[in-house]
Formats: C-alpha cells, structure tokens, sequence
C-alpha cells in the first residue's frame, strides 16, 4: 500500500521546487521590466510556494507528534495528495511554458 | 413583438465588457487604436514579462519592427549570441509574432499583421525596459 501522506508530502516538496525555479524566472524579469502585471505573477507564485510549505510544515510537526491527529490524517490523506499532484501537473506545464 | 425586431445586433462581448478594459490611456481622449485587442494585450505582456528571455524577445520585436531584419544583424545590435537569436525567432515564430520571408540564406523577419496593428502595447512595453 502506498503511504499516501508521504506520497502527499513529497509531491508538496516536488511543488516547491518547481515554484522556486518560476519565482526565479519571474525576479529575473520583474528587476528589467517593472509593472504591475510582474509584480502580480512573483507574488501568486509566493502565495502558491507559502501553502506548499505550510503543507510539509504541518506533515513534520504536527502529524509527526501526535498519535491521534496522525490517525485522523491518514482518513483524509488521499485527498491531500490527489490535490497535490494535480498541482504538480499544473506547475510543470507552468515550468515549461516559461522555461522555453 | 416587432418593436424588439430593429434593435437586434449581431453578439460581442464588447458590448458587456469595454473595449478599453485593459488600457489605461482615457478614452475620452480617442487615443485607442480601432484595430487594438485588449485580449491581444494581455498575451504579449505574459509572452514578455512571464518567460524566461521574454525581454530579449520584446528587444528583438521593437528592432524589427521599422526595417525587417536578418538573424545575424540582430544578433550583433543586441550583442547577443546568433544561437540565442535563432532560439528567440523560433519561438516567435510559433507565437505567430513575426514571420520569415521567402529567402533561404540571410532571410529577414518581420512583424505579423496582428502585431503590426498593436504596436503601443510594444511601445509602452519598451517604456517600461528603458535603457537598462
């Protein structure tokens, strides 16, 4: 059986590295060329990188520590990777359209 | 009924939303251009602002965009590698921003028709360049 919480984390991880190459690619051009429309796309993928970190935040604190929340996790862990991955797809067409 | 029949105009969604939704010039002044699309609009400022090599690529449109120019000609006035240059115009290309003309060998490039009739998108984009 997969461990879908591990499963959910590491495509949490995959995400932020992802995000962390577009942020880069957007810094780069928003110190050129400076409006409103580049300073909007750095701070949504910002946003996007903050909830991705929350995510392995709360895998490695909380569900670490205790025994109950880890239970109750495990119920709905499926559903927290399978919005994971959907966002690894979406970043990775992201990834290559503005890697090109 | 027959009263409604005279006022019935073919649909466009400029008639919900304003043409001029996306630009900022007032357009009680007339200064829109009638051919200008601001769906147009949106898609050059994230071709140039949300990709990696977008500013060259902006650098590349404004020099053709008076006198059609060759790959090797842009490569030395950008002071840019000529491989970089081919990379740029082949993607250009596939956005359907500029075209090639028949020549084989030296054939120069310039502006489609589409970006020919939003040209202050380019303009404004290149104010917001500069010279750096």
């Amino acid at each position: 059986m997969i461990d879908f919480m591990i499963a959910a984390v590491i495509a949490a991880l995959v995400n932020i590295g992802l995000l962390i190459i577009t942020i880069t690619t957007y810094v780069q051009n928003m110190r050129l060329l400076r409006s409103y429309l580049t300073l909007g796309l750095v701070l949504v993928a910002v946003l996007l990188l903050i909830q991705n970190v929350v995510i392995v935040i709360f895998w490695s604190t909380l569900y670490m520590q205790s025994s109950e929340l880890m239970k109750s996790a495990d119920m709905v862990a499926h559903y927290l990777f399978v919005i994971n991955i959907i966002q690894t797809i979406g970043l990775v067409i992201l990834v290559w359209i503005t890697r090109r | 009924m027959y009263i409604f029949s005279g006022s019935f105009q073919t649909f466009s969604f400029y008639t919900i939303i304003p043409k001029n939704i996306f630009c900022f010039v007032d357009s009680a002044l007339g200064k829109a251009i009638s051919n200008e699309d601001p769906r147009f609009r949106m898609i050059l400022w994230l071709i140039i602002a949300g990709t990696r090599g977008g500013i060259n690529r902006a650098k590349i449109l404004n020099l053709i965009r008076e006198t059609p120019t060759n790959a090797n000609k842009i490569a030395t006035t950008l002071k840019l590698d000529h491989k970089t240059i081919l990379h740029h115009i082949e993607i250009l290309s596939k956005h359907e921003l500029i075209n090639k003309d028949e020549k084989n060998y030296g054939a120069t490039f310039s502006l489609t028709q589409i970006m020919r009739d939003n040209q202050n998108v380019l303009t404004e984009i290149m104010e917001k360049i500069g010279t750096k």
